[in-house]
């Protein structure tokens, strides 16, 4: 007797876990993300050698500027914290007490990198109006 | 001050599923959230259930989630949290009643660990005690610490998804042994450590360092394991 024990999504990402469980949420998304751009990436190349119109369909969703937003968000969030998560692991006895700076720090070069990123594409849509 | 508390019930003879409760009851910003729960249950709802026995952060029987981390009730004051309380099983393990878990796959993970000192060598020549230095010691006197309250496991996404996981206390307690100079199981655990369900799952949440109300630098712990495992070394 009792209530089984499966943690749905919805109680999963509820956990007030600190910025670490963020780092932790975001590196998945991030690497779903890109699972995602190149499964359409795929598959609009196959549909355009087949010459269906899917394939272009797909190539203009990816290449809209809102998704190459999303998507570098998820290729540098990912990029970036896999390289602190890798410091963390090959350095923890120097750098683990400090993982509450470290993800700080990450922060900082994350937005410092992606908002340079983002302005750029914003600037070259608008630049192609 | 009036506080709100939400509180998960569910009665197995009763109930489907659980569903939350809420009291308003007084107390004091200095009462601890174990007292909130004793106020409910002995003024306004006898058949509330929890765990609980030293009162003291000692024993560690009253994990639970509260206002959505794990913490042990008999730690966490009211004003910590302020006036709107949620109280909530642990996470991962399934609820016999109210806020009491089934431990068995917490103890059964921590088991496999070979919780003791494992030393088949005579003794020292005087018969006496196997000596250690300081420094010898404290390689694993963080380790020490751990209550077994599964705070830290059933904060850890990997045992949320999958509870053959050994978890974070599992490992605590595999590193209160593997780094004991007078230890001589340290290559047996760390095969186990080695399995599909050992540290390879641990993907560095923190929720566990976070939740932990002995401040065990448990992340840290399981870095000192994995290491081990790629070099063989203790040191
Ligand atoms: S390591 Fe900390 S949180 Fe985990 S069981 Fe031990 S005392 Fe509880
Ligand atoms: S009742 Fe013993 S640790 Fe809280």
């Amino acid at each position: 007797m009792g209530l089984k024990r499966n943690v749905p999504l919805s109680a999963a990402l509820g956990y007030k876990g600190q910025g670490p469980f963020l780092a932790f949420i975001l590196h998945r998304v991030g690497g779903a993300g890109m699972a995602i751009f190149i499964t359409m990436h795929v598959l609009s190349t196959f549909a355009e050698m087949r010459g269906l119109a899917i394939g272009d369909a797909l190539n203009k969703v990816y290449t809209s500027p809102p998704f190459q937003i999303f998507i570098l968000f998820c290729v540098l969030f990912h990029a970036i914290n896999g390289l602190r998560i890798t410091l963390l692991d090959i350095f923890h006895a120097k750098l683990m007490p400090h993982y509450r700076k470290i993800i700080a720090v990450e922060w900082v070069v994350f937005i410092l990198v992606f908002g340079f990123a983002a302005v750029s594409v914003v600037a070259t849509a608008i630049g192609r109006m | 001050m009036e506080v709100t508390v939400k509180i998960f019930r569910y009665n197995p003879e009763k109930d489907a599923r659980g569903n939350y409760v809420t009291y308003k009851i007084e107390a004091e910003p200095t009462d601890r959230i174990l007292d909130v729960l004793e106020h409910i249950k002995g003024k306004t709802d006898g058949a509330l259930s929890f765990r609980r026995s030293c009162a003291h952060g000692v024993c560690g029987s009253d994990a639970m989630r509260i206002n959505g981390r794990n913490r042990l009730a008999c730690k966490v004051l009211v004003r910590d949290v302020g006036a709107n309380i949620t109280i909530e099983p642990l996470l991962g393990m399934k609820v016999k009643k109210d806020l009491i878990v089934d431990m068995e796959p917490f103890f059964n993970n921590y088991k496999k660990m070979t919780p003791y000192l494992v030393n088949n060598s005579p003794l020292p020549a005087d018969g006496r005690e196997r000596l250690q230095s300081p420094e010898q010691r404290a390689r694993f006197d963080e380790s020490t610490k751990c209550i077994l309250c599964a705070a830290c496991t059933t904060s850890c996404p990997s045992f949320w998804a999958n509870d053959e996981y050994f978890g974070p206390a599992a490992f605590v307690t595999a590193h209160r042994f593997i780094f004991d100079s007078r230890d001589e199981g340290a290559s047996q655990r760390l095969m186990v450590l080695a399995e599909t369900d050992g540290t390879v799952r641990c993907h560095t949440a923190y929720n566990c360092t976070d939740a932990c109300p002995r401040e065990i630098h448990i992340t840290q712990a399981i870095g000192d394991l994995k290491m081990a495992m790629v070099t063989g070394k203790l040191e």
